[in-house]
């Protein structure tokens, strides 16, 4: 410990201890030089010999620094000053090296915030790990692997599996509340009482319900903090307060935690009793259901599939449809969905973006570390061991990272603002943030950076031998060996901008063939929301009502038209029903499946969907014992290919006897029920008057306005609530936001690999230029005696320019390699598109070739017209 | 002629430079050239002190408080870096030297053993 204190001490008087170490070497040489003397030596040659004989008077100093122990810190932040000073030196050089760790490191950083948010940070659940969903496997039936489950299997499968220690199931549900404040729709889920212990998630306050009220058909209700801090101010008092759900009591047992969502959204607020009515157990057809088990701790979800998917095919097995295997999916893997695929894309893509700028900045720094000959030759004979010239060069290079770091998680910031439209709506909370992983990735990643950046040149640099240093003087010296290295960092540089180019590319393709997607509507200046019918049990009120609320609304200023639909057009994915065509026996059922819509008479209309043939609904159309339907192109197709639909009849499921015939009047062109990216299917569009053996209620409205769709929505609210002021609406979006959400994962991962894909073209053409520019500055004598041995300047360009030439090549080459392997990964997100290959790897070759050229063209020329008088003279 | 090649040299061991230093400043406080020269002559010119390793050990020794360093002036009027044995210091030269002085009984013994005498 005293030690230690003495050794603190000194590091205060530092610079006293210096200048005593200078006192007493000093002392000794005057010592040794005065015996010299006395031994008959001249002064002058006492002196020297004296000198000599002491040895290297730094390397004593340092290393009796060494044993006041601080050395090595004093060390480091002398290196660190000289490098900052280095930097102010050559202010070009380091705003071009910072910049470019900047780019690679704020890349990385904003990346991984997002791949932390969405595949990394813990679920708000017990051991999410043991999570998964399991959807029936109708790929058969369906063409989905992923089909909603029903009621009926859920407590088959909860009565017979032997993988779970629990399978909860949840439907979608309605909530309108209201009595204090505004009628509102909030989102809510009917789920079974278990849900809450599947998941291992407790309420913060209260309790979750029971059995007991679950079975009972218990009016409670746990809702979510969100809902509890916005609507009910927080109050403390909010457990066993009676609330007004779809105009019926609920008492709210409990509150869950802040931060705690589940599937399908994280925007649900509430979650009633799912209460499941006797028949709807015994039901194999009601598909609507979502279901979320948890694994046996001992079982792997292999072994659980394949148990699954036997005892699915055992429970199904009598269902007139025939039996199904279902298709079990982790959670988180669920929840991710597509985003998941983009982000690991991005992820590589942001890997090989800062391998691109190391390699980069490692060039440079070769560079300069060879134009640095003279003064690493300087520092050896001044006493700079190996380890210690080592030491300098990484040191100077971990203060390039230090600031590109900053520099570069100055960058990450606006990039993650713009991540964080990528977190799926499925995933809480959206807010990416610069949080202290974040940090500390990127940390790493930079100080990775600048051991792998500056290692080399340090190795390169300590190696130089002194004579040679020194002879050259500041012209600084590379042997063919470092060419080598340089050359094959040119090589990676291009390679990974040529597969990043291409993988840009085809994103791009995929994302344009996304968006230029015939959705079958006209999708600007259309406004969307929903009117919940929940309270509108009665149909001829319904009707009534819906009718009514399109008057009002149509008679608002700057709206041309108004609608109803079931379900908003490109939102929903199901809501389907089984049909049967006249002539076909009952048990064709089980193959036949088509979407179905409820809509009001002025839809199609409305939303400016195309007639193929027939005619769109009427006045004429009212309710009937002998209703009609407009049927979809596939619809058409499927079932009646090369001829007319017109006037053939069809009939739904699950109503036998009782259920109308409904005759086919019209083919409308596809619209995208389902979704930008899902494929169509079979559809029949049914008109509400006539929908009275149905529970699909048209509450989506589709408002056509000649003004901007979003400035009406004041005016829509009044209208509404001119016809029922109790009436919420919910969800009010334009089309054009309801795309750009679908859009959002491909049009973020395809924006943001485009942008790397340039810069790595621009990073990877800077170091071609440096590195070329550098060469010909190195060769400058050498052309020139080329050149006073004839050589024209022709030659001299055509020399400089093959070798670059020849450099982008190797690399385009191994470039399209690697394009080919990362291309495979990336099908899942072109959304079912098959891109054209050839296009774009030659596209992307040619732009490659073309900016590689000109990085070339212009050090070449300067070679070319080196002049040979000059050069020499320069000798 | 380079010192370093004198046949009559004979190399450091490990540790040892620290034990010599202590011992030459039992005679009384000294500086850091008259220490090496006192080494030199005592050994009859068979050790050399570098001064590479006198003086990182001297301030080695100072750090862990077996020595004390004042400013002094030296005999010829010179000012001059004089170090002293500290209370300390003189406990660990017997424990030094008691090592050391086992040590070499210990090597003696095994280059020359009695039992063996000369057959070789």
């Amino acid at each position: 410990m005293n030690s230690f204190f003495r050794k603190l001490r000194w590091l205060a008087q530092r610079h006293a201890k210096d200048a005593e170490l200078r006192g007493e070497i000093q002392f000794h040489l005057d010592e040794d030089a005065k015996e010299l003397r006395e031994r008959g030596l001249a002064e002058d040659d006492a002196r020297w010999a004296a000198r000599r004989e002491f040895g290297n008077v730094a390397r004593v100093k340092e290393s009796v620094r060494v044993e006041w122990g601080w050395a090595r810190l004093e060390q480091l932040a002398r290196d660190a000053r000289f490098g900052m000073r280095q930097i102010g030196r050559n202010p070009g050089f380091s705003a071009i090296a910072i910049a470019t760790l900047a780019v690679g490191i704020g890349g990385i950083a904003a990346i991984f915030s997002a791949v932390y948010a969405v595949l990394i940070r813990p679920l708000p659940y017990a051991n999410a790990d043991r999570l998964v969903m399991i959807w029936d496997d109708m790929s058969k039936s369906e063409g989905d692997p992923r089909f909603f489950s029903t009621p009926a299997e859920w407590t088959e499968w909860r009565r017979l599996n032997t993988v779970f220690t629990d399978l909860a199931c949840s439907q979608p549900s309605n909530a309108i509340l209201s009595g204090d404040g505004e009628p509102e729709e909030v989102p809510a889920r009917k789920v079974t009482w278990n849900l809450f212990s599947v998941l291992g998630a407790k309420p913060v306050l209260g309790r979750v319900f029971n059995q007991d009220e679950d079975e009972k058909n218990v009016r409670v209700v746990v809702i979510s903090h969100g809902l509890w801090q916005r609507r009910f101010g927080g109050s403390p008092n909010i457990v066993g307060r009676k609330i007004s759900v779809n105009d019926e009591a609920y008492e709210i047992v409990g509150v869950m935690p802040r931060g705690f969502y589940f599937m399908p959204s994280r925007d649900i607020d509430m979650w009633m009793p799912a209460s499941f009515p006797p028949d709807l157990r015994r039901n194999f057809t009601w598909h609507d259901a979502q279901i979320v088990a948890r694994l046996k701790s001992e079982l792997t979800l292999e072994q659980a599939r394949q148990s699954m998917a036997a005892l699915s095919m055992r429970v199904t097995a009598n269902d007139f449809r025939g039996p199904h295997s279902v298709t079990m999916i982790p959670l988180r893997e669920q929840m991710a969905g597509k985003t998941q695929a983009a982000l690991i894309v991005l992820l590589w893509a942001s890997a090989a973006l800062l391998l691109i700028c190391c390699v980069n900045l490692g060039n440079l720094l070769l560079a300069r570390g060879a134009a640095r000959g003279r003064e690493v030759a300087l520092r050896t004979a001044l006493g700079a061991g190996r380890g210690r010239l080592i030491a300098q060069f990484l040191t100077e290079s971990l203060v390039f990272a230090g600031l590109g770091t900053v520099a570069g998680l100055a960058l990450a910031m606006p990039a993650m603002r713009f991540l964080e439209r990528l977190v799926p709506e499925a995933m809480g909370a959206t807010r990416l943030t610069l949080d202290w992983r974040v940090l500390a990735f990127g940390i790493a990643a930079s100080v990775a950076a600048a051991l792998a950046v500056g290692l080399v040149p340090a190795l390169n640099g300590a190696r130089l031998s002194l004579e040679d240093g020194l002879r050259n003087g500041g012209r600084g010296t590379t042997g063919a060996r470092s060419y080598w290295f340089q050359h094959s960092l040119i090589v990676v540089e291009t390679a990974l901008a040529a597969a990043l180019l291409i993988c840009g590319g085809l994103l791009l393709q995929g994302f344009q063939h996304l968006s230029n997607t015939n959705l079958g509507i006209r999708t600007e200046k259309l406004l969307t929301f929903e009117t919940p019918l929940l309270r509108y049990k009665d149909f001829d009120r319904r009707v009534a009502f819906v009718n009514a609320e399109l008057d009002k609304v149509r008679g608002i200023p700057g709206v041309t038209n108004a609608s109803a639909i079931s379900r908003i057009p490109l939102t929903v994915t199901d809501g389907s029903r089984f049909y049967l065509l006249a002539g076909q026996s009952p048990d064709s059922f089980s193959k036949q499946i088509a979407l179905t819509r409820v809509v009001s008479r002025s839809y199609f209309t409305t939303v400016g969907a195309q007639l193929r043939e027939g005619r769109f609904f009427e006045t004429s159309d009212q309710k009937s014992q002998s209703p009609v339907v407009i049927v979809n192109e596939s619809f058409a197709n499927r079932n009646y290919p090369g001829r007319s639909p017109l006037g053939e009849r069809l009939k739904f499921e699950r109503l036998g006897e009782k259920g109308y015939w409904y005759t086919i009047v019209g083919v409308v062109k596809e619209i995208r029920e389902r979704g930008v990216a899902e494929e169509s299917r079979p559809a029949i569009y049914r008109v509400h008057e006539q929908a009275d053996q149905t529970n699909d209620l048209p509450s989506g409205i589709v408002v056509r306005t000649v003004v901007e769709p979003a400035s009406i929505i004041p005016a829509v609210r009044q209208a509404i609530w001119a016809v029922d002021r109790n009436q919420p609406l919910a969800r009010i979006r334009t089309l054009e936001d309801i795309i750009d959400r679908q859009l959002s994962t491909p049009t973020q991962s395809t924006a943001l690999l485009g942008a790397f894909a340039v810069l790595a073209l621009l990073l990877a053409s800077i170091g071609l230029y440096g590195v070329l520019s550098y060469a010909v500055a190195q060769r400058t004598h050498e052309i020139g005696v080329r050149m006073a041995l004839g050589a024209t300047s022709g030659n001299v360009l055509l020399s400089f320019g093959r070798r670059g030439l020849a450099l982008t090549l190797v690399g385009l080459a191994t470039g399209l390699a690697l394009a080919a392997i990362a291309a495979r990964s990336m099908t899942s997100l072109l959304y079912g598109f098959r891109p054209n290959y050839l296009p774009t790897f030659t596209v992307a070759s040619l732009i490659l070739l073309l900016v590689a050229a000109l990085a070339c063209f212009v050090p070449a020329c300067r070679a070319s017209r080196v002049n040979p008088v000059i050069a020499l003279r320069n000798e | 002629m380079n010192r370093r090649d004198a046949p009559s040299q004979v190399e450091f061991l490990q540790g040892t430079l620290d034990l010599l230093i202590l011992r030459t400043l039992l005679a009384g406080p000294s500086h850091g050239h008259a220490i090496a020269r006192h080494i030199q002559r005592t050994s009859e010119e068979l050790l050399q002190v570098e001064t590479g390793s006198l003086y990182p050990a001297l301030h080695r020794l100072e750090a862990r408080g077996w020595i004390s360093a004042s400013w002094a002036l030296s005999d010829k009027g010179k000012r001059a870096r004089f170090y002293r044995l500290t209370a300390l210091g003189r406990k660990q030269l017997v424990a030094e030297r008691s090592k050391w002085e086992a040590f070499s009984r210990a090597m003696l013994l095994v280059l020359n053993p009695a039992d063996q005498g000369e057959t070789q």
